[in-house]
């Protein structure tokens, strides 16, 4: 259009007036364009409760995998509530979110927000915890392998004897899949009579107080005649740990899970036997890398490595993809410490140079 | 002529908007008792709270044996002989007749403990002699009837040797027995040369108590006279109205 | 309540076949519901002066974080004493917590509920924040016998001392009483009601530390199975002396009675003089003391300072100080009774779990009793005023 010249007669004003509206024109599409993308790709992402210790540990990596492809990351944090979950979600479609991440504080009560969402065509990732909807894509370690991990690891030192469950939160399904993975392990050696359970107690609020005051009252009830504890997590760890020094009976084979620091210098120092590490980095960055992708259009069915897995109480087929734990035992705790997640002091502090697991050497 | 023991000079209080008490002035003699009347909120309560030490005055003076004072707290009027017996009696229901007759003053061991048998004693006897039919003091307030309760808190009073007795109300909550044991009361302390300002809507037991009164509306005095001089329809004239009286009444002073 | 108390321990022993009652099951009793009974002899104060705390749970999560952190972080390396510095700066945060939340409700007139409810949210979080979320483990040795675990105890000796001065106590304050009284009155009350108080209260003295002696230390036990017994635990000690004090306040100092005027008739108070906002402030100021206190003993019991410590301790310490008796609408409670208040909770939740009833109806089970407590206040107090 420009070849004519810069006569000024009023064709060609004319002319030159509609190519510069095509150009304006143009250039305001483009910036939607891009702005639109932008806002394509906003993640929100829903804490349950962000008191525990390794949900920062999660939020970092996440954050870092989602800026890295491009999106932009918005949160909020429940805690511990189902009403402000709810309506945490609610603000965070209303924020601009195109997908998102849900730590759910229960599994049941959040459906209805990650409804809404469905509705408004935003795709939800569930965290770690379980949310029973056919949509959902259910990102998570494998909780029940977890389970096996764990009760693997106490097997593996006490075939025979009477165990005792210290389980999880009642309210959390969590819990359940745990104890799910541990039966499976231990039931042979139960049928087979070889294994007696002499003590079963859920531990609200996964609360280590109340882990020490459950086990100390069975320690009681048998008269101290426990030879292993499979427990769900390394905060109830610590509280039966402490409960079974004060019966001098430290060293019966512990489980836990969640790799903190405490629970690993237990490993080093005998008094916990295994603590399944999921590598929340791992994790957090998976959700982060996906949840993108799903906002640009990915489908659930088309993400590498996702099956259709159908274990929830309510037996929902869901999309999933299960990433997979790590038992961190005496004899290979510089896993954690080369993989950067504890340093050597930390795991080795107070450790005995004759009993020093190798990585403490 | 014997020296007033109590003299407010203008006092003035607001609470925010609300001038509660306007420019008010009044006097209180030895052996005298002054009736403060007006209809609800017409400031009579604040004036004797501001000489009971419960609000500090916006404005005026307050004289006590002839000297300026001014009360931070209950206990500074307290200190110079002001005691007030409160409308509701500003008891604690939970706590014995000794609790509530020395609540802030309490009588202390020798190792800064409460000496709660001392006061129990001490109550025990003051009260006895105001109503020697009262033997239960160690029972909690809630326990007591009207009349007990009127009671403790005169023995209150007068157990701290009031110079200056301030009452709100006494007789409100009261039957004609007991009404008229606190009438006797007044009267006795009246011969002790004791000075008692006494807040009441009995126009009965007004003129048969007060010497004096002060009538007060909005705030402002609307007139002081002798009770000899005026008459009830006067008076509820005063009130209601904020009438003056008839010439035949002066301001009244002994 | 004493009895209702004493019955729920005779069912509980017939249904544990005679577990309940043993000295180690006691013992294990004594320690666990000493942090609960600290709160509620404190709660009784903060609610007969017609005040609320729902704080204290976060409050021990964050004075339980910041001591353990400071022991383990900054006064690690420095001389035996340096958990004492640890214990005393949680002390501290908790006195300066109590008195900006007191600061508030007092001075500002914010109702209490409002300011302890932002302080349940509050501290909670900085707890967390504190140590990036982190538990902190293990900790000092010698501050771990704080918690009443191995070595946690006073041993036989010095708890045969601690009976026969309570019971020398007991004897002494019979008699002074007596005697006071007599200096007033002619007819004192009957000297056998007296010898029976002191006969009672001295039994029980004794079949407390006898009990309590007979539970042997496990983790120093000779070959035979025999060793030292255990005593009476020290977090049992510092309730006893958390308890002791606290009634003496109540009962002996004007502190006291002017928190249950105030509790009865805040306006008396106010006209008696009395500095009704500075003494809302002590006592929130003494509810932050007492909450650090539990911090103490809950991490040193647990070996770790966790950000998850405390939960809930705010409303079993009301439910603890409401079943001993002391009133919702002010001006009436018991210290003593808060202490039977937090045996009975503490007693059936430990005892049902050796009967394995799970978290759900044991749940139920103590909230029922809750209600009943409270039905019973009323009742009681109905018939007792006119």
């Amino acid at each position: 259009m420009a070849d004519r010249g810069l006569h000024h007669d009023s064709r060609t004003k004319g002319t030159m007036k509609i190519s510069r509206m095509w150009i304006l024109a143009l250039a305001v599409f483009a910036t939607l364009g891009t702005a639109s993308s932008a806002f394509a790709q906003t993640v929100g992402v829903s804490w349950s409760n962000f008191q525990e210790e390794r949900w920062k540990r999660d939020e970092g990596a996440m954050k870092a995998a989602i800026e890295k492809a491009g999106g932009k990351y918005i949160s909020a944090d429940a805690q511990g509530s189902n009403e402000k979950q709810v309506a945490d979600i609610e603000n965070l479609i209303t924020r601009g979110a195109k997908v998102l991440i849900v730590l759910a504080w229960d599994a049941d009560a959040v459906v209805p927000a990650v409804r809404s969402a469905k509705s408004e065509g935003i795709p939800v990732i569930a965290y770690d915890r379980l949310i029973q909807d056919k949509d959902v894509f259910y990102l998570t370690f494998d909780n029940v392998e977890v389970g096996r991990m764990q009760a693997r690891g106490v097997f593996a030192k006490k075939p025979t004897g009477n165990y005792v469950f210290i389980k999880g939160s009642p309210t959390d399904p969590n819990a359940d899949f745990l104890h799910r993975g541990q039966l499976e392990v231990l039931d042979p050696a139960i049928k087979a009579g070889k294994i007696k359970i002499v003590g079963e107690q859920y531990t609200e609020g996964w609360a280590p107080e109340v882990a020490q005051r459950n086990m100390e009252q069975i320690l009681t009830k048998n008269a101290n005649k426990v030879d292993a504890v499979v427990a769900s997590n390394d905060g109830t760890a610590g509280g039966v740990v402490s409960a079974l020094r004060a019966q001098n009976l430290v060293g019966i084979p512990v489980s836990g899970q969640d790799g903190d620091i405490a629970a690993l210098n237990r490993v080093a120092l005998g008094e916990q036997t295994v603590s399944v590490y999921k590598d929340a980095r791992a994790l957090g960055e998976a959700a982060g890398r996906l949840a993108v992708e799903m906002a640009k259009g990915k489908k659930a069915k088309d993400i590498t490595g996702a099956v259709t897995w159908a274990e929830g109480t309510k037996k929902i087929p869901m999309m999933s993809l299960f990433l997979k734990p790590v038992p961190v035992t005496a004899d290979n705790l510089d896993y954690v410490i080369t993989g950067g997640w504890a340093t050597k002091a930390q795991v080795c502090k107070g450790v005995a140079a004759a009993k020093a697991p190798k990585a403490c050497k | 002529m014997s020296a007033p023991l109590v003299e407010m000079i203008g006092i003035h209080k607001h609470f925010g908007a609300l001038h509660a008490v306007d420019d008010v002035s009044c006097e209180l003699y030895p052996g005298e008792v002054v009736g403060v009347l007006g209809h609800n909120g017409a400031g009579k309560t604040t004036l004797i709270k501001i000489l009971a030490g419960v609000h500090p005055n916006d404005g005026g003076t307050i004289k006590v044996h002839g000297r300026p004072v001014k009360f931070a707290s209950p206990r500074d009027a307290q200190r110079v002989g002001i005691e007030t017996i409160y409308q509701h009696l500003a008891l604690a229901d939970n706590i014995d007749a000794a609790g509530n007759l020395f609540l802030g003053r309490e009588l202390r061991t020798r190792w800064g403990t409460l000496d709660i048998h001392r006061m129990a004693h001490e109550a025990g006897k003051i009260i006895r002699r105001i109503n020697p039919n009262f033997t239960q003091t160690h029972l909690p307030v809630r326990a007591m009837s009207g009349g007990q309760r009127q009671t403790v808190a005169i023995a209150r009073a007068l157990y701290f040797n009031a110079k200056i007795l301030i009452m709100d109300e006494p007789t409100a909550a009261l039957g004609p027995g007991e009404t008229q044991v606190v009438k006797d009361l007044i009267m006795s302390l009246k011969r002790e040369g004791i000075g008692i300002f006494i807040i009441s809507h009995e126009m009965r037991d007004v003129f048969d108590v007060c010497d004096r009164l002060v009538v007060m509306k909005n705030g402002k005095v609307v007139g002081t006279t002798k009770v000899s001089d005026v008459t009830e329809d006067d008076v509820l004239g005063m009130i209601i109205l904020g009438k003056r009286p008839a010439p035949r009444a002066e301001a009244g002073t002994r | 309540m004493v009895l209702v108390l004493i019955a729920i321990w005779v069912v509980l022993d017939v249904l544990t076949h005679g577990l309940f009652l043993t000295p180690r099951n006691l013992y294990n009793l004594s320690i666990q519901t000493s942090v609960g009974a600290i709160l509620a002899c404190g709660m009784v104060f903060v609610i007969v002066a017609r005040q609320i705390d729902l704080s204290i749970g976060s409050l021990i999560a964050f004075t339980g974080v910041l001591t353990a952190f400071a022991q383990v972080n900054w006064l690690e390396g420095h001389p035996t004493a340096s958990w004492v510095l640890s214990i005393a700066l949680g002390l501290a945060a908790g006195i300066a917590v109590g008195m900006f939340q007191g600061w508030w409700v007092a001075y500002r007139g914010i109702p209490a509920l409002v300011v302890t409810l932002a302080g349940f949210l509050i501290y909670r979080g900085a707890a967390f924040m504190l140590a990036d979320g982190q538990t902190i483990a293990p900790l000092d040795e010698t501050y771990q016998r704080l918690g009443g675990g191995s070595a946690g105890s006073l041993g036989v000796g010095a708890s045969w001392l601690l009976a026969v001065l309570g019971c020398a106590w007991l004897v002494w304050n019979v008699w002074s009483t007596r005697r006071e009284r007599g200096k007033y009155t002619d007819s004192p009350p009957p000297a056998w009601f007296d010898v029976v108080k002191v006969v009672v209260g001295a039994a029980a003295i004794i079949a407390f530390v006898a009990v309590m002696v007979s539970y042997p230390d496990r983790t120093r036990l000779d070959d035979n199975g025999n060793g030292p017994g255990m005593g009476i635990g020290i977090p049992v000690l510092i309730l006893i002396i958390v308890v002791i004090v606290l009634s003496f306040f109540a009962h002996r100092t004007r502190f006291g009675r002017y928190v249950f005027a105030y509790g009865g008739n805040p306006e008396a108070a106010l006209l008696a003089g009395i500095n009704t906002r500075f003494l809302v402030v002590k006592i929130f100021v003494m509810m932050g003391i007492l909450s650090g206190i539990a911090a103490v003993i809950t991490t040193a019991r647990l070996n770790a300072g966790a950000n998850s410590i405390g939960q809930l301790a705010e409303l079993y310490a009301i439910a603890a100080a409401v079943i001993g008796g002391t009133s919702l609408a002010g001006g009436v409670g018991s210290v003593p009774g808060a202490v039977v208040g937090a045996l009975i909770i503490w007693s059936l939740d430990s005892g049902m779990v050796i009967l394995d009833v799970g978290s759900a109806p044991r749940q139920i089970i103590i909230g029922l009793v809750l209600i009943a407590a409270g039905w019973f206040d009323i009742a009681y107090n109905k018939r007792h005023s006119r």
